[in-house]
């Protein structure tokens, strides 16, 4: 299995889209999250300055992983397996003989460690932010505890795993990757966007609200310490709550995740490859 | 008698309408260069897929090294490429054989043997995606060699190869089942299933309608009689014994006979006074026979 787990990294690491989506999704969230709010005015973002320093990293970093980066994770998870059948290297892969859920189980752990990166970057890029506005500022740098950085380091990559997990399962289903993608993004974007925004007027709503990836990811960032009303202002990420407890996120999240992979793994394991 | 590939009414079918591949009985031989011979659509590919369970059939059964396709068990003894070679179009040759080894379970040192089996081995770093339709060829030959299989599955290895490298890769093909490996070769091309293959099986609209060695496919050998005046001749021959039916053929006339009533026929055209300029043994070629099974 370890062979096959490397074989899948190398599958992975030199593929140029998995480098740039890692910079952009770096790039980005240092933008949106340091470079945007300060230059604009620290004083008027949410939070104030406070949240800009280094003792609020944990918290203000992981506010903009249960969408933004979940749709980057998603693109990966697509990437991964969908691009097999755009190149036809699903016949390869099948016909190399250790059994396809092996192989898709080597694939889904690939993916698990490729995500590392995407949570390691934005939390070093986002330190070096924060540590650049508190020396501008002349203010305290007083860093997360460590426990708490390991706490939001495994949320945010149980966060982006869901999201990869459900890439996985779209590039199988729809044998591709701009179809998957597109619903995928159409999926975080209006079905979780739309109906968690209806939730205050339709209560109904809120019983479906609650197991959304969405809802879920955002309830974990809120335990860690980022502010509601910075989650409630996130753009067409924002979710406005109700957050459930941190352990129900968990468990929500690592349910979906294996739901995914065995949704995924049994539509590989019977589905013809033509 | 030791059969690694094995099929009992083997049916693939798409929906009522589209049958692909119909109750084939396919046995090959340990050891042989099996050609599968048939026309686009004939059902060939999707013979292929089933074999190494990336298809699944809608009825009937196959063994292949005594397992059922697709089981690990049998993957792992199975080099195959079907269709066109695909390859992860960044990475290198090498890297995209590296890929495949450490899924296979298979030593890195092999790759850069397969590599020069292929005579790839200069062009190894560069990256897939640059190579030449013959080169992926080569590569798809040389990924299907790395598990050093028992069988070897290969369909139309000769596609996109000018005549220079068709020549090289059937002396290639004919090299590995000379090691005791079994082939097997899927194929349009009459002459590439003819020079390679000890036995040949013709497949249309996805039943086998034919099987045997080149040899026992092109039938009884006939004559060729070239002769003047040309009516007689033919009367005259007509009524020899040991000589059958009789072709008119663009001014001369085909018997069929056995090479040994020859001199028989010769002698009493020419005792009848009847200029011969030409006897030649005749054969059907396989093209007419896969015309003819196939039409």
């Amino acid at each position: 299995m370890t062979r096959m787990i490397s074989a899948e990294l190398l599958v992975l690491r030199k593929r140029a889209a998995t480098w740039i989506l890692l910079g952009l999704w770096t790039l980005l969230s240092v933008f949106f999250a340091y470079v945007i709010p300060y230059a604009l005015d620290p004083e008027d973002a949410v939070g104030g300055l406070n949240e800009l320093l280094p003792q609020s990293l944990a918290g203000h970093l992981t506010a903009g992983f249960p969408f933004f980066g979940g749709v980057f994770a998603l693109m990966l998870g697509v990437f991964a397996i969908g691009s097999e059948y755009g190149w036809d290297t699903l016949k390869t892969l099948f016909t190399q003989g250790p059994g396809r859920l092996r192989l898709f189980t080597a694939k889904l752990a690939a993916l698990g460690v490729a995500l590392v990166p995407f949570v390691l970057a934005p939390f070093v890029a986002g330190a070096v932010a924060s540590f650049v506005i508190a020396r501008i500022e002349d203010a305290p740098v007083h860093w997360p505890s460590a426990w708490l950085l390991v706490r939001a380091l495994g949320a945010t990559w149980l966060i982006l795993a869901v999201w990869a997990a459900l890439g996985a399962l779209l590039g199988v289903l729809t044998r591709g990757t701009s179809l998957a993608i597109g619903v995928g993004i159409l999926y975080a974007l209006v079905i979780e966007g739309l109906l968690s925004a209806f939730t205050d007027s339709v209560g109904a709503l809120e019983p479906l609200s609650s197991v959304f990836l969405r809802s879920n990811g955002y309830s974990l960032a809120r335990a860690l310490g980022a502010l509601p009303e910075a989650i409630s202002s996130n753009g067409p990420g924002s979710f406005g709550g109700p957050f459930v407890a941190p352990g129900q996120a968990v468990a929500v999240l690592a349910a979906f995740i294996a739901g995914f992979a065995a949704v995924a793994g049994l539509v590989l394991r019977r589905r013809d490859v033509t | 008698m030791d059969f690694v590939i094995d099929t009992h009414a083997l049916t693939r079918r798409y929906g009522e309408a589209i049958v692909a591949v119909d109750s084939l009985d396919l046995r090959v031989r340990r050891g042989e260069v099996y050609g599968f011979l048939g026309p686009n659509g004939a059902g060939k590919t999707t013979t292929l897929r089933m074999l190494l369970g990336l298809v699944r059939p809608t009825s009937g059964s196959a063994t292949v090294l005594g397992e059922p396709p697709g089981a690990p068990a049998a993957l792992r003894r199975i080099g195959a490429m079907v269709e066109a070679p695909a390859f992860y179009p960044y990475l290198s040759g090498r890297d995209n054989l590296r890929v495949l080894a450490r899924r296979g379970g298979v030593r890195e040192d092999r790759i850069a043997r397969v590599l020069a089996q292929v005579d790839l081995d200069a062009r190894a770093g560069d990256r897939a995606t640059t190579y030449s339709m013959g080169m992926k060829q080569r590569l798809g030959v040389a990924a299907a060699l790395l598990k050093d299989p028992e069988v070897l599955i290969l369909d139309e290895p000769t596609n996109g190869l000018d005549p220079a490298g068709m020549a090289e890769m059937r002396d290639f093909i004919r090299s590995l089942a000379q090691g005791g490996r079994t082939v097997l070769l899927s194929s349009h091309l009459m002459g590439e299933v003819e020079q390679m293959s000890d036995r040949v099986g013709v497949i249309r609209e996805g039943s086998l309608v034919a099987e045997g060695t080149v040899d026992e496919l092109r039938g009884r050998t006939g004559l060729r009689v070239r002769a003047e005046p040309l009516p007689e001749a033919i009367d005259l021959v007509g009524r020899l014994p040991g000589v059958g039916a009789i072709t008119t053929v663009d001014g001369a006339f085909d018997v069929a006979a056995d090479a040994a009533e020859a001199p028989a026929i010769n002698r009493a055209l020419v005792e009848a006074g009847i200029a011969v300029s030409e006897l030649s043994p005749r054969r059907a070629s396989l093209e007419d026979v896969f015309l003819e099974l196939t039409r």
